[in-house]
């Protein structure tokens, strides 16, 4: 038979559910803390944990043994599902900060919400606040200033190409700031 | 909240919340990604047409390559001939055929193909292929048909037959040394089904009586996860789970691999797994 991850993986596809309970219980706890990691938020973290295994059994396909492990590609998942949130709220604070209001500005979130994006928020301004100058000052212009990536390198005054590098340099250390000042917290 | 485990801690109740947004968002049971489904006469059909374009690959020599029970490559095509038309009386309902031997029946067809071109076999074959195939156009798929000992409705003699087509296709290529074919995933489809349905028949026909609750995952293309309750008497049942690749499955159903060749994954008790594997190998599909 397949190697370990590749005989669950193959199981799932054939919708074996006790495969999908043996996937859990072996990495569930994993994939829970590393969501967990990026967003600093219980709830939140469970509703990726969710995501990531609801994903893994309607399309256990878009898994492939012979590019990693099981784990790992579920963590991978679930690390980016955290940082997508992550970057969603970013744009959601920016867009509040543009229009200088606290409160939301489309339809209002539930309390839980508001406790999941108040603490996702706060993190999100420190780690802008560790950027390098080049690559706060390109964030700001972009996310906070609501400038296309156009728009704001004209005003940096620097090329398009060079603006698009440092947001991704800085989105890259906002990850990395992310886990780390959990990591110190924890 | 949370729930501990040794060094693992998940907040509590977000194993079942998971499972059961993943049970709502896909059912058990059927593979991902779902084969297209296709009618038993189709299945039949592209059968016929995958066993037709096998025939198109050998050269004269290969027909006279020994393939099966003493019959070279043309008897055995013959054999398929004398299938076909023993159908097409099953389907008119002659009661000599409900009863005759598969075999034995079909030598005729096979004998007479001495002397005949390869040609003239292939050609007289798929004449009676797509006889069949124009019989069962738009026929009642429920409807009981006899031929060669069994009683089944007409659905279920299709898959078999097609079954039947993929296991020779099997046989000739293996006598003249070509890879072995695979049934597309929507014909493996039926094929698994209907071999797992026969399951529980051929399980109490090898004399397995005592019951069993089988969890039957079979991997890959024309796969699923079956629970099957099988055997029946006072005692508990056992539990025992089998994982095996679909097209293996569908081999050892056509008796071409024994259960310890299918490398199947076991959990439970490995002697009632072999048994129950072993079973399915008199099912012999071919």
């Amino acid at each position: 038979m397949k190697g370990t991850d590749g005989l669950l993986a193959a199981r799932l596809a054939a919708g074996d559910e006790l495969a999908l309970a043996e996937a859990f219980d072996q990495f569930g706890s994993a994939v829970y803390h590393a969501a967990l990691r990026v967003l600093r938020n219980e709830t939140a973290a469970q509703d990726i944990v969710q995501d990531v295994f609801v994903e893994l059994w309607c399309r256990p396909d878009r898994y492939d043994p012979a590019l990693g492990t099981l784990p790992a590609y579920l963590i991978v998942i679930a690390r980016n599902r955290a940082v997508d949130m992550v970057r969603s709220e970013l744009r959601r604070v920016a867009r509040q900060d543009r229009s200088g209001r606290l409160e939301a500005e489309e339809a209002s979130p539930s309390p839980a919400e508001e406790v999941i994006a108040s603490h996702v928020a706060a993190a999100v301004r420190a780690a802008v606040q560790l950027l390098p100058d080049s690559q706060r000052r390109i964030v700001e212009l972009a996310y906070f200033g609501g400038l296309t990536f156009k728009e704001a390198a004209k005003v940096a005054g620097i090329p398009e190409g060079t603006a698009k590098s440092r947001i991704r340099l800085a989105l890259a250390k906002l990850e990395d700031e992310l886990d780390a000042s959990l990591l110190e917290s924890s | 909240m949370t729930a501990a485990g040794s060094d693992q801690v998940l907040p509590l109740g977000l194993r079942e919340r998971v499972l059961a947004a993943s049970l709502r968002a896909r059912a058990a049971g059927r593979a991902e990604p779902a084969a297209p489904e296709i009618s038993p006469a189709e299945a039949f059909s592209r059968a016929a047409d995958a066993f037709d374009g096998t025939l198109g690959l050998l050269d004269g020599r290969q027909w006279q390559v020994p393939a099966l029970r003493g019959l070279d490559v043309q008897g055995l095509v013959g054999h398929l001939t004398g299938v076909e038309e023993d159908v097409h009386r099953g389907l008119a309902g002659d009661p000599e055929v409900a009863a005759a031997d598969h075999v034995a029946s079909t030598q005729p067809a096979a004998d007479r193909q001495a002397g005949c071109s390869p040609a003239q076999t292939r050609a007289e074959w798929r004449r009676a292929a797509d006889r069949t195939v124009d019989l069962v156009r738009g026929a009642d798929l429920r409807a009981v048909v006899a031929v060669h000992g069994i009683q089944v409705p007409l659905g279920l003699l299709l898959v078999v037959r097609a079954f039947e087509l993929w296991v020779h296709d099997n046989d000739i290529r293996a006598a003249v040394a070509l890879p072995p074919a695979v049934p597309d995933a929507s014909t493996l489809t039926l094929m698994t089904g209907a071999a797992v349905g026969l399951l529980p028949f051929a399980v109490a026909r090898a004399g397995l009586t005592d019951p069993l609750r089988l969890h039957l995952v079979l991997t890959g293309p024309g796969g699923g996860t079956w629970d099957l309750a099988v055997g029946q008497g006072p005692s508990a049942p056992a539990a025992v789970a089998i994982v095996t690749d679909a097209v293996g499955f569908c081999r050892l159903a056509g008796n071409r691999v024994t259960p310890a060749g299918l490398d199947p994954h076991v959990t439970g008790d490995q002697d009632r797994a072999t048994a129950v594997l072993a079973a399915v190998a008199t099912l012999a599909l071919d």
